[in-house]
């Protein structure tokens, strides 16, 4: 027998805990994070031979991380909102409006901290309203954010007649989130998201509040009888998913200098297929941020990857659909060996 | 032994309705320290309402609850749990997707400053379980949905043993546990009394109940129909009381 069986003694627990180099391995590659991220490896391997080696070229990466970043942190959110149990189908409805909101005081003058500011404030109280309408009228939330986008959508083509909005002024506030750093390729708004998503990954992941957001999804009436304040911490969810479609509006202002009512659209669906890549489960209760992360990137190489293939970018959205497909059925697989099929 | 034997929980006019059905009506019953008592009843007879009600799971819809004297409102289960009350809830109150060592700590995480205390998380639960009899279990880490039920009981049962300090209730705790197993939760209970817990236990098994309760009282179509001390009971008077409603006293055999 090759088990190397320690008996742990810290006070005096003697579970056994048994881990062979097999073990270990076998563990490796049924972590959802580790096989996405060797989906993702693959995919770049893939495109560097169709786009006969221009995929690899250094000039690409800044766009495809952008469109990362702002797709990534609107899918952080959705994440932890899916990880809890619900839906937020809002959020591009959301990122077009705060960003439009933020767009217009700062043509009008208004400083670019304060229209962040009210920008994000937007976004907490949508994501308020959304949670409250969801759990005190206890709505499915597929079905009142299903409402809520479609009274967004009509309120920013209301107040903007669905024109686009562009800030020609310099805004220092602007460049922090979407301008270049330093004068180099990269965007801020990739290190914004990499920094929501650590900051993220350590509250969900490390916080009581986290094992929460894991317990209402695993099993409300659970988590109820546990003591958590269930309603309250569903409605908070909802209120970091739309912060975090809120501040992807603004980092994309900051990027552009130009909002439109459209601009939003792409996230509704993608950023919910973003987290499902990166082993979100629909129903709650499983995902990761640094899974997510990868969803994001993921989505976004694709469409690069595409272009520089020669495919139409028509096909993106066929691709996404496919790609969706395989991941569900992948986590699936990799769930249910997780949970005794070995 | 009687004179230390304190009222710990009391029950006024508890009655809780859910839409048009009524669940429990006009409960009455004082709950005391060193003290065993079982819960018995049929099925639907209102049991885990009731008890859903003590520990702040559900809120009553009329009545009035005293915790060692005093009048309190249970908002939640955190509330009640705060109050020392801990509950093995029929549904065990684990959570399959989530791991043994934070199912363990749900809802009553340890901290270091904001962040959780994983480390002691994981030895914690080990010491516990392994102090419960889990001897088998292969890590602390593994999702409880790869438990069988008997793990998952013994892991909701060493949950509440672990918090507890003033109240310990079981909504059938011991149905899936082998009889080895069930000896040792036996002897929690024993020990929790010894200590000068109030424990309530509900159970099914007329022999498990006239073998561990002090005092047994009697849940009929969701009101209370006896209350008696656990002396010259038979399990066919118990089993006669469960069916028709009528206190063991009247029952003419
Ligand atoms: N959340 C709820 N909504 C509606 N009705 C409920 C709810 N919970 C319990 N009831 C009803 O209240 C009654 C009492 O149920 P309860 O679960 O308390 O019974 P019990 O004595 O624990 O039964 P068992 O022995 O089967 O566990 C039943 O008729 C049940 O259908
Ligand atoms: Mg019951």
């Amino acid at each position: 027998m090759s088990h190397d069986t320690t008996l742990k003694e810290d006070d005096g627990a003697f579970i056994a805990e048994s881990r062979t180099a097999r073990d270990k391995v076998q563990r490796l590659l049924r972590a959802r994070d580790s096989s996405i991220a060797l989906a993702a490896i693959i995919l770049v391997l893939l495109f560097s031979v169709t786009s006969g080696g221009q995929f690899l070229h250094a000039g690409i990466w800044p766009s495809i991380l952008s469109s990362t970043a702002e797709l990534g942190i609107v899918s952080i959110g959705v994440a932890v909102l899916m990880i809890g149990g619900d839906f937020d189908l809002s959020v591009g409805a959301n990122f077009s409006f705060a960003a439009l909101v933020m767009a217009s005081l700062i043509a009008h003058g208004v400083s670019g901290l304060l229209g962040l500011a009210v920008a994000l404030s937007i976004g907490l109280a949508i994501g308020f309203l959304n949670g409250m309408i969801t759990v005190y009228l206890a709505i499915p939330s597929f079905v009142a954010t299903l409402g809520t986008w479609l009274v967004w959508v009509g309120v920013t083509l209301v107040v903007t007649g669905g024109s686009t909005v562009t800030v020609l002024r310099q805004s220092r506030v602007l460049n922090a989130l979407g301008g270049s750093v330093f004068g180099a390729g990269i965007r801020w708004e990739v290190i914004w998201w990499i920094l929501l998503g650590a900051v993220m990954a350590v509250v969900l992941h490390r916080t009581a509040f986290g094992n929460a957001i894991f317990a209402i999804g695993g099993r409300s009436q659970a988590a109820r009888e546990a003591g958590i304040p269930v309603r309250r911490v569903r409605v908070l969810n909802f209120m970091i998913c739309g912060l975090c479609s809120a501040a992807a509006g603004a980092v994309q202002l900051g990027h552009l200098q130009s909002m439109a009512s459209s601009y939003g659209d792409y996230y509704q669906l993608y950023s919910i297929a973003a987290a499902v890549v990166g082993g979100t489960v629909l129903t709650g209760g499983r995902g990761s941020v640094f899974g997510t992360m990868l969803g994001a990137l993921i989505l976004s190489m694709l469409d690069a990857g595409l272009i520089l293939s020669g495919v139409s970018t028509f096909w993106y959205q066929a691709v996404v659909g496919i790609i969706v497909i395989l991941a569900v059925a992948m986590h699936t697989r990799l769930g249910r060996t997780a949970r005794g099929g070995d | 032994m009687e004179e230390q034997r304190q009222q710990r929980l009391r029950a006024q006019g508890i009655t809780k309705k859910f839409g048009a059905v009524t669940a429990i009506e006009n409960i009455s019953v004082t709950f005391y320290s060193h003290e065993i008592t079982g819960i018995v009843g049929d099925n639907g007879a209102g049991k885990s309402t009731f008890v859903k009600i003590i520990c702040g799971v559900e809120q009553p819809s009329r009545g009035e609850l005293y915790f060692e004297g005093k009048p309190v409102r249970f908002r939640s289960a955190r509330d009640a749990r705060r109050a020392g009350i801990e509950a093995v809830h029929q549904d065990l109150g684990l959570i399959e997707s989530m791991s043994v060592a934070r199912n363990f700590f749900l809802g009553m995480e340890p901290r270091k400053g904001l962040l959780l205390d994983v480390p002691r998380m994981r030895s914690e639960t080990r010491r516990r379980l392994y102090e419960l009899g889990l001897r088998n279990l292969k890590s602390v880490d593994q999702d409880v949905g790869r438990l069988s039920g008997g793990e998952r009981q013994a892991i909701s049962i060493g949950r509440a043993v672990a918090f507890e300090k003033k109240v310990l209730i079981l909504d059938e705790p011991t149905s899936a546990l082998s009889v080895r197993e069930t000896a040792k939760v036996f002897d929690y209970m024993r020990g929790a009394r010894q200590q000068g817990l109030a424990v309530l236990a509900i159970m099914h098994s007329m022999r498990q109940i006239l073998d561990i309760a002090d005092r047994i009282i009697v849940f009929w179509h969701g009101g209370l129909v006896a209350d008696l001390p656990n002396q010259g009971l038979t399990e066919h008077l118990l089993a006669e009381c469960i069916h028709s409603g009528v206190p063991p006293s009247q029952i003419h055999l």
